[in-house]
């Protein structure tokens, strides 16, 4: 019996074969069905490879679907709130989507390869959905989530690389707009989009071209900063980009078994996605007109800037008079901003109109006791990290 | 787009009619479009004769109709000759049935007065738009609390009943009352006629009492049915909304309604042309209500999964036959040959065939209604033949093999059994025509082929039906309503469904 049982219970992705040699922590997450790496080394050093260099993320995981049809477009435009009746060829859109109660379902990116050709890239096992809303709509609806290889290569200098690598032209994308290179005789989706707040690309390819891929891109930065990134470090750069997860910062409508877990758009910071106006119907939008004309939405999700220097993991926060308004889905201490950042979900009118006199109970462990710490708070804007490169068109190039 | 009307229905079954006609008394101008060449919808298919006509709840807010109405017999067929016939007169079925068990003859009577006064209960509350639940309205609320009431009211010892026969199966309450295997078959069919379930499923009691309400309770044994048939209360609702300015447009198939911010404008033909109007009701089926009139593109993906899964697969057939003479029944005269025809001999006949469809496969001995209307109906008669109309129960939508190459199959099958109670059948059948669940879908663009538009059963009926949150005659688009057997109280020609819909139209204009 030689055969190695882990390959039975989880898929390994076309990157296995870099990542292992690459992981010195043995440290594994699972992950849509897959392993992927949690820590290659120090999770702070990966971290700061995003910030200061260039990160390699593996997301081949995440779920992907092509959505092909002459009615592709109007399809797409049907299921997320986001008006896409305007999106052009060879641009991302990021989205979410709701079921008819208005709760979001959850959220993504719509990938326009051409009007009638789309893909879709989310973070829930969707196929179903889609192809019980694509009823009546004759699109051809096909997970292909195993047939994509993906690199997510984030950082300051993730541009330079990608030029080394042989994107020649990369810096000229903007944010959101994708682009097909042919390198080393193979084909490259480069998009700009990235779960860091920072600038960065993501890469989609073949799973046959995946190995040569990581090969080239890590020669390609060796003198950039490059480092691979796990997803514990992935973590601490969503959050102070502010960038909400499905299942941590809310629960996908499809998996929550009580009502009331369930959040519409506006309860999640998503509002601005969802587009009132837009001339087609979409699923959810008679309940969302209710809940925007009647004001019934209940919860807001905040940022919370958090006196002293230990994380709120799922603390509770409390208003003045120690009532119990909500909870914190994430937290860290954040090493650029140098600050105590959590998000929150509340209770309105707290976060909204009601923005005082809020406190957080933290219990940090302290070799096997807990300290409560009963810490003030600000509520911010949830985008605690934005730097201008971010955004910066062309890319900065070093 | 051209002239403007208050109303537009979408197809001209007796439901359209009933709405139309009420909507009319009211003053609004309303338009019938009818994809076929005459109103009347699946009655015109006469799949069964045995109807009393609408619902007297119904008669009552239209304009009049006529009707004559007659008692006729129903007659379990038995191949020993031993038939067994029941008049719904209590006295004289007590006689018929003290012939063969005294016991029978008194828990006939005390099963039909419980399970009576179970059916006026329900009777009663089908009559209007079924409550919302869940809500504040006070007479929503008041609805479900009347309906509590009315129930707690028939006493401890019949609340008990209630509650014990809810769920339970025909087949065992049947067996309980009675020994007789002619009267258990024949109420077992009237139980399960019209559905995908065998004596022995669970909710067929509640079956019998629907059908039971929705009949006036006259089904029990004996039945009504109306001298001139159905087809002349269709003309009589035809002349009566044509008077009151109703325009009826027939051979005008509707391809598909015009939204505009959700709201319906009017709908536009199969030739292209448009007829706007701020309020458009549907008389077609659910699913093609849904699917191919309002388009997909306009629903939520939950409620498009909820539309999908609405069962509604056709198991009905019907075999029309044209006959040179009337064949010889055993153990029948002549004045029973005008009567109705039920060959299901026995519980286990029935459940057997169930079997066969539950697979999607045929059985040979299957279960029959037989009629003769040309004995009654001289006008049925053509170039001197009589017709007998024969349905068959359990023909299964999805028959393997498909209807193509089965429904020689299904004929024989039923010339065969009518054989074993009148031997000369073959030789004196001229012509015969054959009607599938698929005949039915396509002929009358019932998707499915129900005849109920869906299956009536207890998760499709009341604030279920057709499916939960768009169950009161309303969609959820602004000016769009339903008003077919798809919507409560479901199927039969009561006309109940007609009548709530235009009600609650004309609560909306």
């Amino acid at each position: 019996m030689n055969k190695d049982l882990r390959e039975e219970a989880l898929k390994l992705t076309p990157f296995h074969s870099r990542t292992s040699l690459a992981c010195r922590t043995n440290t594994w997450y699972r992950w849509a069905g897959y392993t992927v790496v949690a820590e290659y080394s120090t999770t702070e050093l990966e971290y700061t490879a995003t910030r200061n260099g260039t990160s390699v993320m593996d997301l081949t995981p995440m779920y992907k679907y092509d959505i092909k049809g002459e009615r592709a477009k109007q399809f797409m435009n049907y299921l997320v709130t986001r008006d896409l009746s305007k999106m052009k060829d060879n641009t991302v859109a990021y989205v979410i989507w709701c079921n008819e109660d208005g709760k979001v379902v959850d959220d993504g990116t719509v990938f326009c390869m051409n009007q009638n050709e789309f893909k879709l890239c989310c973070a829930v096992r969707m196929l179903t959905w889609l192809k019980d809303s694509a009823e009546g709509f004759e699109v051809d609806i096909k997970e292909v989530t195993d047939e994509t290889a993906a690199l997510s290569v984030q950082g300051p200098t993730s541009c330079s690389t990608l030029k080394n690598y042989g994107a020649s032209d990369v810096e000229t994308l903007k944010p959101f707009e994708m682009k097909k290179y042919s390198i080393d005789g193979y084909e490259v989706l480069v998009s700009r989009t990235g779960f860091t707040g920072d600038l960065g690309y993501e890469l989609w390819t073949d799973p046959k071209n995946a190995e040569a891929m990581w090969d080239s891109l890590m020669e390609a930065g060796k003198h950039l900063k490059i480092r691979p990134m796990g997803m514990y470090g992935l973590e601490m750069v969503r959050i102070e980009a502010g960038f909400i997860q499905t299942g941590t910062d809310f629960v996908s409508s499809e998996h929550a078994l009580r009502p009331v877990r369930m959040r519409s758009p506006y309860e999640i910071g998503m509002g601005w996605l969802v587009h009132l106006n837009k001339e087609d119907y979409f699923v959810g939008k008679r309940t969302l007109i209710k809940e925007k004309e009647n004001s019934t939405t209940e919860r807001v999700l905040v940022g919370l800037d958090i006196d002293g220097d230990k994380p709120a993991h799922g603390a509770v926060v409390y208003n003045k008079k120690k009532e119990d308004i909500g909870i914190v889905t994430a937290a860290i201490w954040s090493p650029t901003l140098k600050r105590n950042i959590a998000i929150a979900s509340l209770k309105r009118p707290y976060g909204v109109k009601i923005k005082e006199d809020i406190f957080v109970e933290i219990y940090h462990p302290e070799e096997l006791e807990y300290r409560k710490i009963w810490a003030t708070c600000k509520v911010v804007k949830r985008q605690f990290y934005t730097p201008e490169r971010r955004n910066a068109v062309p890319a900065e190039v070093y | 787009m051209s002239k403007i009307y208050d109303v537009i229905i979408i197809g001209g079954g007796h439901n359209a009619l009933v709405c139309a006609n009420i909507l009319s008394k009211k003053n609004k101008k309303v338009l019938i479009c009818e994809a076929r060449d005459e109103c009347g919808g699946l009655l015109t298919n006469q799949l069964t004769n045995f109807i009393p006509g609408l619902h007297k709840n119904v008669t009552s807010s239209i304009d009049a109709i006529s009707t004559n109405l007659r008692s006729i017999k129903s007659i379990a067929l038995s191949e020993t000759g031993q038939h067994l016939k029941l008049s719904g007169n209590k006295n004289e079925d007590q006689k018929t049935l003290e012939g063969f068990s005294a016991e029978d003859a008194d828990n006939f009577l005390a099963l039909e007065k419980k399970l009576s006064l179970f059916s006026k209960t329900l009777g009663a509350f089908m009559q209007s738009s079924p409550p919302r639940i869940m809500t504040n309205s006070f007479s929503d609320n008041f609805k479900i609390f009347k309906l509590g009431l009315n129930v707690r009211l028939f006493g401890k010892k019949n609340f008990n009943e209630f509650a014990r026969m809810i769920g339970l199966n025909v087949a065992d309450e049947l067996e309980d009352n009675f020994k007789n295997p002619l009267l258990q078959g024949l109420i077992a069919h009237d139980s399960i006629t019209g559905s995908n379930l065998g004596p022995r499923s669970p909710g067929t009691l509640i079956n019998l009492l629907y059908r039971m309400a929705t009949y006036d309770n006259s089904i029990f044994g004996g039945i009504k049915q109306n001298e001139g048939g159905v087809i002349s209360i269709i003309k009589a609702l035809e002349n009566n909304i044509i008077k009151r300015g109703v325009e009826i447009r027939k051979s005008t198939a509707v391809k598909k309604c015009i939204i505009k911010n959700d709201r319906v404008e009017g709908v536009e033909l199969d030739n292209g042309e448009l007829i706007e109007a701020k309020t458009v009701i549907s008389s077609a089926d659910p699913k093609s209500t849904y699917f191919c009139l309002l388009g997909t593109e306009h629903l939520d993906t939950d409620f498009k999964r909820k539309v999908k899964h609405y069962r509604a697969k056709g198991r009905v057939a019907k075999l029309s036959l044209k006959l040179k003479k009337i064949p010889e029944f055993k153990g029948l005269d002549q004045s029973d040959l005008s009567q109705r025809l039920v060959v299901a001999p026995s519980i286990d006949y029935i459940e057997e065939n169930f079997n066969f469809s539950k697979f999607e496969n045929l059985s040979k001995d299957p279960i029959l209604e037989i009629s003769i209307p040309s004995i009654y109906d001289n006008s049925l008669c053509d170039e001197d033949m009589h017709v007998m109309n024969v349905q068959i129960q359990y023909a299964p939508y999805d028959v393997r093999g498909g209807w193509e190459n089965k429904s020689a199959e299904c004929i024989n099958s039923v010339l065969s059994t009518i054989e074993k109670y009148a031997p000369d059948i073959k030789a004196c059948v001229e012509r015969q025509e054959f009607i599938s669940p698929n005949d039915i879908e396509k002929d009358f663009n019932v998707s499915g082929g129900h005849w109920h538009h869906g299956e009536i059963q207890i998760d499709q009926l009341f604030m279920l039906r057709p499916i939960p949150g768009a169950a009161q005659y309303k969609t959820p688009l602004h000016g769009f309503y339903m008003c077919g057997a798809g919507t409560h109280p479901g199927g039969g020609m009561t006309g109940i469904p007609g009548k709530n819909a235009a009600n609650t139209v004309l609560k909306d204009l």
